[in-house]
């Protein structure tokens, strides 16, 4: 389970999250929308602790941890909770000078202390699932940017983590290799995986997600189930924010 | 007495002088720059570290080489500390020397290549769960080593020649060995340009060296 309470996030004095608080049960698939700069990415980002949060308690899996401002947190804490979950980049952030099976191996080896032959079998096994078995010695520059972003969710699930983030997973991607990235995180949701995902594309939110947040100035504007959402949202702000994608869509 | 020919005094002088130069220039050279890496390395990683102490003393360190002319620290360290009681033989002086100034250069070259690393690597490596120091020699580092090389194949190459000072502390590197064969024999333009020649020998080698490293790190970028 992932509980989130009143976290905040300051980057000096401009306020980036305002006090979320999220639930998530175990197998559910949680999808963030929100305008660019409604602190979508920070959340995600709070979470694996690449930006560390100014308060609030974040919990995932059996680890809990409270972030109070001017106090830094222990290492081994830090280290503790980031262990709890996986995060897919943007840019994808594979290892340019280590192989797709390697970039899959490096977690297990040095974070989760497996034997190689271990972690080359695991590696092997998630590539296939993400449809790259063939691929295992290529170099990421050899690799499309589709192929490179599932060799990058093989990456963040090679170190069993709880949960997965997803940081706007296709939006580098050119359009026609969007589908095979979606087709890869629909699997796991069906899977039963613990994910939330921060994306633009609409249509996959709405099959996808168990519920959907939308995000806006570092707050939780609407929560509500897929169809609720989309199809009655109650705020304001969340029909003004779906009409301009509709708009954007229809150019 | 028979006269002899430039060419004799060519062919006499060419072993001694590679001699002199295998012998003292190449041992010189290959000592100094191997600890002078591993001093680069610490004193560019002290850089980065966010323990203000650290930091300082790597910054007074680098000042103070960068800041005074190397022939007038080998001097200090040869025939300066002896006066404090410090005594140190000529070859190890002037290790001590070039260690310290390619430990002084090359971190910065080092800094620059890890802070060159995309920010998006190292925290692809703390997402899965690697301490600082696992993503700084699994991920970072590796990279860093690529395009470190050409920056430091100047400053080997530089090195490798600037070891010629050593003759200044008594060290019969190949320099040194060449102004003794000039005093026997008296011709200065043609010896010094065999001493030329030797040193073109070594740095060549050299370069053909970083080319090799360059086509080695470069594997996985270019197909």
């Amino acid at each position: 389970m992932i509980e989130v309470r009143e976290l905040t996030k300051s980057f000096g004095d401009t306020p980036v999250l305002r006090g979320i608080n999220l639930t998530l049960e175990q197998g559910q698939v949680l999808v963030l929308i929100g305008p660019s700069g409604s602190g979508k990415s920070t959340l995600l980002r709070c979470l694996n602790v690449l930006e560390m949060p100014t308060s609030g308690t974040v919990g995932i899996g059996k680890v809990r941890l409270e972030f109070r401002p001017n106090s830094k947190p222990r290492k081994a804490d830090v280290l503790a909770l980031r262990r709890q979950s996986g995060m897919v980049f943007q840019a994808y952030h594979l290892f340019p000078h280590f192989t797709a099976l390697q970039n899959v191996m490096e977690g297990q080896i040095t974070v989760r202390r497996k034997p190689k032959n271990e972690a080359r079998t695991k590696a092997l096994q998630l590539l296939a699932k993400v449809g790259l078995a063939e691929r295992a010695d290529s170099y990421p520059h050899q690799l499309s940017g589709g192929q490179q972003q599932r060799v990058g969710i093989a990456r963040a699930m090679s170190t069993d983590p709880e949960l997965l983030l997803f940081d706007e997973p296709t939006s580098a991607l050119d359009p026609e290799l969007v589908r095979e990235v979606l087709r890869v995180i629909r699997e796991l949701a069906e899977e039963g995986r613990t994910m939330i995902i921060v994306t633009h594309e609409m249509k996959f939110a709405r099959e996808v997600a168990d519920r959907i947040v939308l995000l806006d100035e570092g707050a939780i504007v609407e929560e509500g189930l897929p169809e609720q959402i989309f199809s009655q949202p109650r705020e304001a702000r969340t029909r003004q924010f779906l009409s301009l994608l509709m708009d954007q869509s229809t150019v | 007495m028979n006269e002899r020919t430039n060419l004799d005094i060519f062919t006499d002088s060419f072993l001694p002088l590679l001699h002199a130069g295998i012998a003292f220039t190449v041992p010189l050279t290959l000592i100094s720059f191997a600890l002078g890496l591993v001093l680069a390395l610490l004193t560019a990683l002290a850089r980065l570290s966010d323990f203000y102490p650290i930091v300082w003393i790597a910054r007074f360190y680098v000042w103070i080489i960068r800041g005074t002319p190397l022939l007038v620290q080998l001097f200090i360290i040869f025939y300066g500390l002896p006066s404090v009681g410090i005594l140190i033989d000529a070859f190890p002086a002037a290790v001590i020397g070039f260690t310290l100034s390619v430990g002084a250069y090359g971190s910065e070259i080092i800094r620059a290549a890890i802070v060159s690393i995309p920010k998006g690597q190292w925290e692809a490596a703390f997402s899965l769960g690697e301490t600082r120091l696992q993503a700084l020699r699994r991920i970072i580092l590796p990279q860093a080593a690529r395009v470190s090389v050409p920056p430091l194949s100047n400053s080997f190459i530089s090195l490798v020649k600037d070891t010629s000072l050593a003759a200044t502390v008594t060290v019969t590197e190949l320099f040194q060995k060449g102004q003794q064969i000039t005093a026997a024999v008296y011709e200065p333009l043609l010896i010094y340009c065999e001493v030329a020649l030797i040193y073109l020998i070594f740095c060549s080698i050299l370069a053909l060296l970083q080319r090799q490293l360059e086509i080695f790190f470069n594997r996985y970028y270019t197909a």
